[in-house]
């Protein structure tokens, strides 16, 4: 990505660093806000996609990281698709939730870290999702535990879940996590 | 016709309705479906969100599966999300960079020349309308559904090659076949929110209802989904959204597919329907279906 005309006072590295990483330019963006028309999540953000974009375009980096917006995205693809100058937007966001991960840096709500964090391990060594500990780890860590709870015995009746783990592979799986570990 | 079945996490507990109900209908239809050896799960939405190498990798991996177990070139997927992964992984794998990490990760080259289909895919277009006409032993003629698709089986269309992604109309077609009364509404691409069920249960809550809510009012009295998150989201949380909006849904929730397994005769509880959350009895017995 090169930028032309750079102004002073502007912090391009930010910017940058996400082209690095994810391929993207934001620069393309004309703030035509099709993205945040069509975002379900838009009522729960501190702020729009539209100014997510802005931000990272003026090198806001503090702003971004102390609202909420990144973490609201629901991965739904809508603004990818609509964006009329092709930019992967859900993208950019999970560029941004993969930056604030490596950089460890402070947020308000670590649950969707935690999630992330569990549901990885779990695969790791189990090649599949085992719903149960996924639940019951996760409520544990977000200091939730009874989260659901009436929903787990329905869930038993009904012969809806799985009560223990399918053990996949764990070899394999520890050797593909390892392998990508050590790419980085 | 035989086709590599890759089911998924979620279709072997949550989504076990579809798993079950897609096997019968496959069965029927003369689809020959082989599970994949030792499939791992795809990743899903916590991977891409925390380590895109991987994300591609796990998807990559079950490809590679398939070629060297079952030497089939064609996986059919019924779950949305591991679809879109495993689409997403083989549009990513084309950059060779990435290429080359994947292949010392997964530790093999041999995943190229496979084409990843959805299950509606597979029965639209390697079926076809035809033979599905043929094998329909009760019209369904007092259903009145609203097709729901979900986010990620037509977004984004650069990934899934769909050419109808604001207004899909592949389930549509399959349920006039069967009978069925196809209601136009829309939220047929809207999220429910699924990925938020644990982390933010509000917006989960908000969106799902959102959704419930266009379609009951567009008259529908059931929905039709392809996607084992859509219908855990849409059929369990009834009960907490009617208690936290003050609202009123009952409104069965059920695959296409154990809708096509009804209306080829084959009885309500080989194709799971009574183990949903969102009770369906008295809604089969008023159609004339127990």
């Amino acid at each position: 990505m090169k930028i032309n005309n750079k102004l002073e006072g502007i912090d391009y590295s930010f910017a940058e660093n996400i082209n690095k990483i994810s391929g993207q330019n934001v620069y393309l963006c004309y703030q035509c806000k099709k993205c945040t028309s069509g975002c379900p999540a838009f009522s729960f953000m501190d702020f729009s996609p539209t100014n997510l974009m802005r931000y990272i375009q003026l090198g806001l980096k503090d702003k971004i990281f102390k609202r909420n917006t990144i973490w609201f995205c629901t991965s739904c693809y809508t603004c990818t698709t609509r964006c009329p100058q092709d930019i992967d937007i859900a993208h950019i966001f999970d560029t941004l939730k993969i930056i604030a991960k490596k950089e460890h840096i402070k947020i308000n709500n670590k649950s969707i870290l935690k999630f992330n964090m569990v549901w990885m391990t779990i695969i790791k060594y189990f090649g599949r999702i085992y719903e149960p500990g996924l639940i019951a780890i996760f409520n544990m860590l977000n200091n939730n535990p009874l989260q659901n709870f009436d929903l787990a015995f329905k869930l038993i009746k009904n012969r809806k879940i799985k009560l223990f783990p399918s053990i996949i592979e764990t070899f394999k799986m520890m050797k593909i996590f390892l392998n990508a570990k050590r790419l980085k | 016709m035989k086709v590599s079945y890759y089911p998924g996490c979620s279709l072997h507990s949550t989504g076990i309705e579809y798993n079950i109900s897609t096997q019968k209908i496959c069965k029927t239809l003369g689809i020959d479906l082989i599970e994949i050896e030792n499939w791992i799960c795809c990743g899903s939405s916590p991977t891409h969100q925390s380590d895109e190498i991987l994300s591609i990798a796990l998807p990559i991996k079950n490809i590679a599966n398939s070629k060297k177990n079952n030497n089939i070139n064609e996986i059919c997927v019924p779950c949305a999300s591991c679809y879109s992964r495993l689409k997403f992984a083989q549009e990513k794998i084309k950059d060779i960079e990435i290429q080359n990490k994947v292949e010392y990760i997964i530790n093999s080259k041999d995943y190229h020349n496979v084409t990843v289909f959805h299950l509606l895919d597979v029965i639209i277009k390697k079926i076809g309308l035809d033979k599905i006409k043929t094998k329909v032993k009760k019209l369904l003629s007092k259903f009145k559904v609203a097709s729901y698709y979900g986010c990620l089986l037509t977004r984004p269309p650069k990934i899934t090659e769909k050419v109808k992604y604001e207004n899909p109309d592949d389930m549509e077609s399959i349920l006039g076949v069967l009978g069925v009364e196809n209601i136009d509404w829309n939220m047929k691409t809207y999220c429910c929110g699924a990925s938020f069920a644990l982390i933010q249960p509000d917006v989960m809550l908000e969106l799902t209802k959102r959704i419930l809510e266009d379609a009951v009012s567009a008259g529908a009295n059931a929905i039709s989904v392809a996607c084992p998150l859509c219908h855990f989201n849409l059929d369990s949380r009834q009960k907490k959204i009617n208690k936290k909006y003050n609202t009123n849904f009952n409104i069965p929730i059920f695959y296409f597919s154990q809708l096509m397994g009804l209306s080829f005769g084959i009885s309500p509880n080989r194709l799971g329907v009574f183990r949903h959350i969102t009770k369906v009895k008295e809604y089969l017995f008023n159609k004339e279906l127990l």
